[in-house]
């Protein structure tokens, strides 16, 4: 008890104007701006996988396979955030037994179920099938088992089934990208429906999440080839890379005019929760929010892709400016994710007082659990990589 | 021949998804408890088990079996509102067998400034001290008595009993009218309060006896249009009177 008011106090000392005792401590912290930010990579790889395929971008098909790869690996990294934040991860599997219809936030369990299983995975095994079968047959011991039991002792290598195949790939695209936009519109519901937060509670959420999620997503896959690229020497492809930039600026041009047409509507409808909010966002969120969020992780990218999409400089010095301005985008991202969920709990619900928010660095929701959570999923990338190398194919041609 | 012919790869996801929902119907029938969803969305044994949960605190009411004099003093004092457990801490076992178990009796000052050290956030009014130079270093029950913590006397101000309203005023654009300016208090209302009333404005030319234009009642009282300003409704449906703001 005297350890928790010792803590409690602490807090107290920063704690502006009035606010409710229940208010002082986050309840959602580091592990849930891990979380949207995770599955909006997820969505936005998926998406830009699925342009991809749908519509024949020719330029980008060599990464077709490795977004297809990156989304699944942060799609296992996305629910161990929630897990870990729960506490008791072990009765998780309750909610798919027991499924509650009407609790928004359980129906996440059956949303990732549909998008992992029978999108994800559907789609990487029917494109890959091929060679698996093919790696089964020329590789020896062990792994010759692991491809034979991926393949589901598939043998058939005949013209017929690969037509299925690709005809598969591509109706699963079909459903897929709307299973995407589902997956991360639904983060953008869990808060967005939340009315009694006038931070959060807006119907333009899911919007403005979806495409944050697409511009993350795409400058993820950016980065990830041109790591890859210098990793494997091979000749970068720079129609690729321009593509990808394009592609990158205009997501990032949309999304900010989403949030743009958010603020002005906020600012418009001036509710009474305005003043606090405006308060919010010149005092704690204006770091996050104003430099790192809309300058660093907007408009810079922005000039700097433009920059290296019209400008005549070297291409190497072409790539390097697209990656810095990628890197840049997930730094963005990042901090656009924890402007909602940190700053939405920043202020008191009595809109009349401001709270803070302390970082722990060791503990299950601390820094450390944080970092650890956010390079699992280049582990597990690397693992599919190396079982399922998405590079084969074009070297063979 | 067969029309048409289902793909090898599909036959083969298919035999995996009925695996996957065979496995699931077994799970569910292993592991969901008997008693789910009989009444709700939950356990019905689960209640049993809240039920059969070690009690800690008694709640008031139970003290007061015992403790009746401290129950009727505190009920008259600032502190009426206040459990026992809050200050004792949890007592569920000193109820089974006072003799045997003891509540913690908080004699220092620790206790007390938890809800009585100035704090920001606090309501506007709440009896606050600063610990360090509020009567250092004794403690608390040296002066006031935790079960009524004010001298029983027949108060002389309005603001021994209404202390927050009276608080409230102080830091007010109406800090300089006293009380019986907009209230007419007989001095019965102090020995039994609620037996007469004091009178409490009715109409909003009341408050234009000061502020409305031309009135000359008081000078420093800003001025307004009483036909215009504020439509129909009262004056004080839009200021608190005790802390009125019109900026
Ligand atoms: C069954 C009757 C009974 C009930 C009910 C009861 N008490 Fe007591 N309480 C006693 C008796 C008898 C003593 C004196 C015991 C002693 O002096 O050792 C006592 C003593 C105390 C003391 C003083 C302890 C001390 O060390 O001086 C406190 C404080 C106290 N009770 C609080 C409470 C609270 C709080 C409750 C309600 C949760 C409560 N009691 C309910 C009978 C009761
Ligand atoms: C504001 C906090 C507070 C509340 C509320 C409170 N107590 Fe106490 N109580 C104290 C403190 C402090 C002491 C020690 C007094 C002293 O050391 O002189 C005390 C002492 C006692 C004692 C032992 C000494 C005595 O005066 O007889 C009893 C019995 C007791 N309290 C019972 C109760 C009961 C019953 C209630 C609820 C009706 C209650 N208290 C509510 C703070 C509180
Ligand atoms: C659980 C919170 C709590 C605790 C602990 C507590 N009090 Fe209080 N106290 C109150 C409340 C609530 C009031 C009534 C305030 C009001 O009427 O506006 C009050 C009123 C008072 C007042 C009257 C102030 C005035 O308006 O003139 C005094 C004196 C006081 N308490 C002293 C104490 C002392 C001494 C202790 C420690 C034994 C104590 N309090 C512990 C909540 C608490
Ligand atoms: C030496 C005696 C003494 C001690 C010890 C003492 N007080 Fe007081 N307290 C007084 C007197 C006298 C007043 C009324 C005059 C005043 O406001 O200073 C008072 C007033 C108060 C008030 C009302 C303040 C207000 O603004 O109306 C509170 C609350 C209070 N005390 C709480 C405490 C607490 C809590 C402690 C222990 C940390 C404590 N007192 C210790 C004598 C004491
Ligand atoms: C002994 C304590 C006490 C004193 C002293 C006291 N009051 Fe009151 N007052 C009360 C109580 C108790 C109520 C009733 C509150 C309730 O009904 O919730 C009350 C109610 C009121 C009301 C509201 C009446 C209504 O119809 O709602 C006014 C106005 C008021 N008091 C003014 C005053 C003024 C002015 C003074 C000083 C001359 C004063 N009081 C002194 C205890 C007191
Ligand atoms: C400027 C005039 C004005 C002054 C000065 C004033 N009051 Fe009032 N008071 C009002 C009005 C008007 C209401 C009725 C508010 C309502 O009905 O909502 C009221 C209501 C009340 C009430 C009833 C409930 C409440 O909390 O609103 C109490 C009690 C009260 N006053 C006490 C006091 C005391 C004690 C003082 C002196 C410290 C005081 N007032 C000074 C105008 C005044
Ligand atoms: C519909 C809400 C409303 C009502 C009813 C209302 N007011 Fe106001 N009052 C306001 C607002 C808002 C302001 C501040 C903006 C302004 O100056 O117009 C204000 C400002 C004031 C000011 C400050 C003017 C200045 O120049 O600083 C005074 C004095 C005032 N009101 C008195 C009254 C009185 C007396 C009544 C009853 C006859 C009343 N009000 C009724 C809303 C209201
Ligand atoms: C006895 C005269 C008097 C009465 C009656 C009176 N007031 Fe005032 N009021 C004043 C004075 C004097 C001031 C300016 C105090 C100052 O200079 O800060 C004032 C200031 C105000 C202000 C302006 C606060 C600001 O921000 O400038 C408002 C609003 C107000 N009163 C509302 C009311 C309302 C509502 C009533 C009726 C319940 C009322 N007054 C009754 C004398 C009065």
């Amino acid at each position: 008890m005297s350890e928790l008011l010792e803590h409690l106090q602490a807090n107290l000392q920063q704690v502006t104007g009035y606010i409710y005792p229940n208010e002082i401590e986050l309840h959602w912290s580091l592990l849930i701006v891990i979380y949207p930010y995770v599955t909006g990579l997820v969505a936005g790889a998926f998406i830009l996988a699925s342009l991809v395929e749908v519509f024949k971008v020719k330029e980008v098909a060599s990464t077709y396979r490795l977004a297809l790869l990156t989304a699944l690996a942060f799609l296992i990294a996305a629910p161990l955030p929630l897990l870990a934040h729960l506490g008791h991860p072990e009765r998780s599997f309750q909610i798919f037994l027991t499924p509650h219809l009407r609790s928004a936030m359980a129906m996440f369990g059956f949303v990732y179920m549909w998008y992992l299983m029978l999108v994800l995975l559907m789609e990487i095994w029917f494109e890959y099938r091929a060679d698996l079968v093919r790696w089964s047959n020329e590789r020896r011991g062990v792994m010759k088992l692991v491809y034979w039991a991926l393949s589901l002792g598939s043998r058939d290598l005949s013209e017929k089934a690969v037509r299925f195949d690709r005809k598969a790939v591509y109706a699963i695209t079909l459903v897929g990208i709307p299973s995407a936009f589902l997956l991360h519109g639904y983060v953008g519901f869990i808060f967005g429906s939340i009315k009694a937060n006038p931070w959060w509670s807006s119907v333009l959420m899911p919007i403005v999440f979806l495409f944050s999620a697409i511009v993350s997503g795409i400058a993820l896959v950016l980065l990830l080839h041109y790591v890859t690229t210098m990793f494997r020497r091979v000749k970068p492809d720079m129609a690729c890379f321009n593509k990808l930039a394009s592609f990158l600026m205009y997501a990032l041009i949309i999304d900010l005019s989403l949030e743009t047409l958010d603020f002005i509507h906020r600012m418009y409808e001036s509710e009474e929760s305005i003043e606090i909010l405006a308060q919010l966002v010149v005092t704690k969120l204006f770091i996050s929010l104003t430099i790192v969020q809309l300058l660093l992780g907007t408009i810079v990218p922005i000039v700097l892709l433009a920059i290296g999409r019209f400008s005549r400089i070297p291409e190497e010095v072409k790539r390097v400016v697209f990656f810095i301005a990628a890197l840049l985008v997930q730094v963005g991202i990042f901090s656009t994710r924890w402007n909602v969920v940190i700053g939405g709990q920043l202020f008191s619900k009595s809109l009349r007082g401001l709270t803070v928010f302390k970082m722990q660095l060791g503990g299950i929701e601390g820094l450390f659990m944080g970092i650890a959570l956010l390079i699992l999923p280049f582990v597990l990338l690397w693992i599919l990589i190396k079982i399922l190398p998405p590079w084969d194919q074009q070297e063979a041609s | 021949m067969r029309l048409w012919k289902i793909p090898d790869q599909v036959i083969r996801l298919a035999v995996l998804i009925v695996i996957a929902l065979a496995v699931l119907i077994v799970v569910r029938l292993r592991f969901i408890p008997d008693s789910f969803g009989e009444i709700g969305h939950y356990r019905t044994d689960a209640l049993k088990e809240q039920a059969a949960l070690t009690l800690h605190y008694a709640g008031m009411q139970a003290c007061i079996e015992c403790h009746d004099d401290i129950g009727e003093m505190k009920a008259a004092s600032y502190h009426r509102n206040l459990s026992c457990e809050g200050c004792h801490g949890p007592a569920f076992k000193h109820v089974d067998d006072p003799g045997e178990f003891s509540p913690a009796v908080a004699a220092g000052r620790i206790m007390c400034v938890r809800c009585h050290g100035y704090l920001a956030s606090r309501p506007t009014g709440f009896p606050q001290i600063i610990e360090a130079i509020h009567n250092p270093v004794e403690p608390c029950t040296a002066c006031h008595d935790p079960h009524d913590p004010t001298p029983p006397e027949v108060p002389e101000d309005c603001s021994a009993c209404h202390a927050e309203i009276a608080r409230t005023k102080a830091v007010s654009h109406h800090w300089s009218l006293s009380c019986e300016t907009c209230h007419e208090a007989s001095p019965e209302h102090r020995q039994s309060p609620r037996s007469f009333l004091p009178k409490k404005p009715t109409e909003r030319a009341f408050c234009g006896q000061c502020h409305g234009n031309g009135s000359s009642s008081r000078e420093s009282a800003p001025q307004i249009d009483l036909n215009e300003h504020g439509g129909r409704y009262l004056c004080w449906q839009c200021h608190y009177p005790h802390h009125p703001e019109g900026r």
